[in-house]
């Protein structure tokens, strides 16, 4: 088989490849990555320069792992994932990703395709006005500055407290919202003044909202999915891909700069500059942490707030309550965070960049309706073809800090997407496909056509088959909004 | 000769990168700068009711366009603003310590009804970033995270 890299690849099974620390100068432990055999034959080389990168960070447990949606990011590969010893080992923005929890959250409806069919133009309308998206938008929440303060410590319970959403919806957010430790302290002004303006705004580049459907022939675990309240059934369900926008990013950058000088102090070295990173328990690292915290919380609340206003979306469209439309959250996961878990072989700070936590049956982090069946994994495929639910496993834990994909994964530069197809042209034809676009940007659509990425059912299949995670359902896109 | 760039195909599959050129390290910077706001918008679709100054000073020119790129990523999410042009001045203090950048930025505020926006960029990486003074003058390649 032909690879985009010179390395070795050992063969561990059908779905998993291993590249042994003998392969690079200062791997201190092997890189695994999930992949069919095509889907690793068609990775970038970046893939494995980046994992092999990431195995030579200090601290590293078991395995630098990449996801098989893998592909070249800044510093760790998109699908990235590795655990570090919280005592002596690192902590890097890099391996958290600019969007810091940058996630997905999935909401339920009692309502079927041929009820929502009729008024589909004038819901994604009202959608489309009711949750800003695009260059420079601005959230309907005014934020003083101590409001935005308690965003960033509170995160989905802020919302919930203020009138954006339900109780019920907190235990079904990963860590209820909220992650601890966040603190206002190390977050800089131009973080504040970049995100104070942004609560329950969509951004562009690959986000979205989307109203998709369940049909029975997408059900593959009928009595897992009946849990999450999926029926099937043309059920229509809606999906969020967003995260901490601007502020996250500007989190991420201020202590790339810190981190720089840091590991010079630490006398750390690293294969890539944007692999900066410094000892966790350092006080560079416990900033960092504190200001990533701030940034999930502030994404957790994002995507609280634009639920609170698809909720109101669907009531005028279909004149009833969001609660007698059943539109209760399925779940919200993250896929960009570093966070400190415990495993049976001890606690570790595990970093998902493009990778999403999936822990398995009765793992005590899962609320009492999850427990059973595992925690459900949302991933996002393009606008074109669709996306999947699935629930994490025992496996996960054991083999990859119960971590497995997040998407699709792209194949094609955005430069490439918009020579191919004009953005008029494809909201044309996804129209005609029975897709009702939404865009700010046409180029901006242009990018995100769905032939410029990876096929998502090989991307799922290889974690079905790998054992990290089962499928549940594929859901299929009838609108979408876009930045 | 003025500025030129081109937006670069292979090295950044999920973002967006760049090239920019200049025979002068004005040149340059206008020329970097260019590629930055059309990413944004369509320039020529942006009116000018927003105006701002601003100053920045750094040890050496790489970190200098670097954090003058980023400080515009950060003007567009704090004021949401995109931009219709950049008149920038770049000067080495006298003591040759440090490198300054002066620049007025003019444009108005999102208005998708009037714009042609584009991309809303999130930050400016470090990956592969490159800055260097060669023969002809100076290029520079930046990837912009979106």
């Amino acid at each position: 088989m032909k690879l985009h890299t010179d390395m070795q690849v050992n063969r561990i099974h059908d779905y998993l490849w291993e590249i042994p620390p003998s392969e690079k100068p200062g791997m201190l432990v092997p890189a695994r990555i999930y992949a069919s055999a095509p889907i690793l034959a068609a990775m970038d080389r970046g893939v494995f320069d980046q994992v092999t990168n990431v195995a030579c960070l200090p601290g590293i447990q078991r395995y630098a792992l990449c996801m098989p949606d893998g592909h070249w990011g800044y510093g760790f590969p998109i699908g990235g994932v590795a655990a570090f010893d919280p005592e002596d080992g690192v902590i890097s923005p890099g391996g958290v990703g600019y969007d810091i929890n940058c996630g997905m959250r999935l909401i339920r409806t009692d309502l079927s395709l041929s009820e929502v069919q009729p008024k589909l133009d004038l819901l994604m309308t009202e959608l489309f006005r009711r949750v800003p998206s695009g260059v420079g938008s601005r959230g309907f929440v005014n934020l003083t500055r101590r409001d935005f303060r308690d965003v960033m410590e509170q995160g989905a319970a802020w919302c919930i407290a203020k009138g954006y959403g339900w109780d019920e919806d907190l235990e079904r957010i990963e860590e209820r919202g909220c992650l601890p430790g966040a603190d206002p302290a190390h977050v800089t002004d131009y973080a504040v003044e970049r995100g104070i303006n942004q609560l329950g705004t969509l951004g562009s580049g690959n986000h979205y909202l989307e109203v998709q459907v369940l049909s029975d022939k997408g059900l593959f675990d009928r009595s897992t999915a009946a849990v999450m309240g999926l029926t099937g059934r043309d059920q229509i369900v809606i999906m969020v891909h967003c995260g901490s926008r601007g502020f996250g990013h500007q989190v991420a950058s201020d202590y790339l700069k810190v981190f720089e000088k840091a590991m010079r102090r630490y006398g750390i070295s690293v294969n890539d500059q944007q692999l900066a990173c410094a000892p966790f328990r350092s006080p560079e690292g416990q900033d960092y942490f504190a200001a990533m915290n701030c940034a999930a919380n502030t994404a957790f609340a994002n995507r609280q707030v634009i639920t609170h206003q698809i909720r109101e979306a669907f009531e005028m469209v279909f004149g009833e309550s969001a609660h007698r439309l059943g539109m209760h959250l399925v779940y919200d996961v993250a896929h960009n965070i570093a966070k400190v878990e415990r495993y049976p072989d001890g606690e570790w700070l595990v970093h998902r960049k493009g990778a999403t936590r999936a822990f398995g049956p009765g793992s005590s982090e899962l609320p009492d309706c999850y427990r059973a069946i595992g925690q459900p994994v949302i991933c996002g495929g393009s606008m074109e073809t669709g996306s999947y639910l699935l629930v994490g496993t025992d496996r996960a834990a054991l083999e990859t800090f119960g971590s497995t994909m997040h998407g699709s994964g792209r194949t094609m530069s955005r430069a490439q997407a918009k020579r191919h197809v004009r953005g008029e042209q494809l909201q044309r034809d996804m129209k005609q496909r029975g897709i009702l676009v939404k865009a700010v940007s046409m180029s901006g659509l242009a990018e995100e056509a769905g032939f410029a990425y990876k096929n998502i059912s090989e991307v799922v299949e290889t974690v079905d088959r790998a054992g990290i995670t089962k499928k549940v359902a594929e859901l299929k896109p009838i609108g979408n909004i876009k930045g | 000769m003025s500025g030129t760039f081109r937006f670069l195909d292979d090295i950044a599959l999920a973002d967006m990168a760049f090239e920019a050129e200049g025979d002068s390290l004005a040149t340059l910077f206008d020329a970097a700068t260019q590629a930055l706001l059309e990413s944004l918008a369509d320039p020529g679709t942006v009116g000018h009711t927003w105006r701002q100054s601003l100053d920045l000073e750094e040890p050496d020119i790489p970190t200098l366009l670097f954090e003058w790129l980023g400080r515009l990523v950060y003007l567009k999410d704090a004021h949401s603003v995109v931009f219709h042009r950049v008149s920038l001045a770049v000067k080495q203090k006298p003591e040759g310590s440090s490198w300054r950048l002066h620049a007025e930025v003019v444009g108005a505020p999102v208005d998708p009804a009037t714009q042609a926006l584009r991309s809303d960029v999130k930050g400016v990486t470090k990956h592969l970033y490159a800055v260097r003074q060669g023969g002809a003058g100076w290029t520079a390649r930046v990837v912009l995270d979106v």
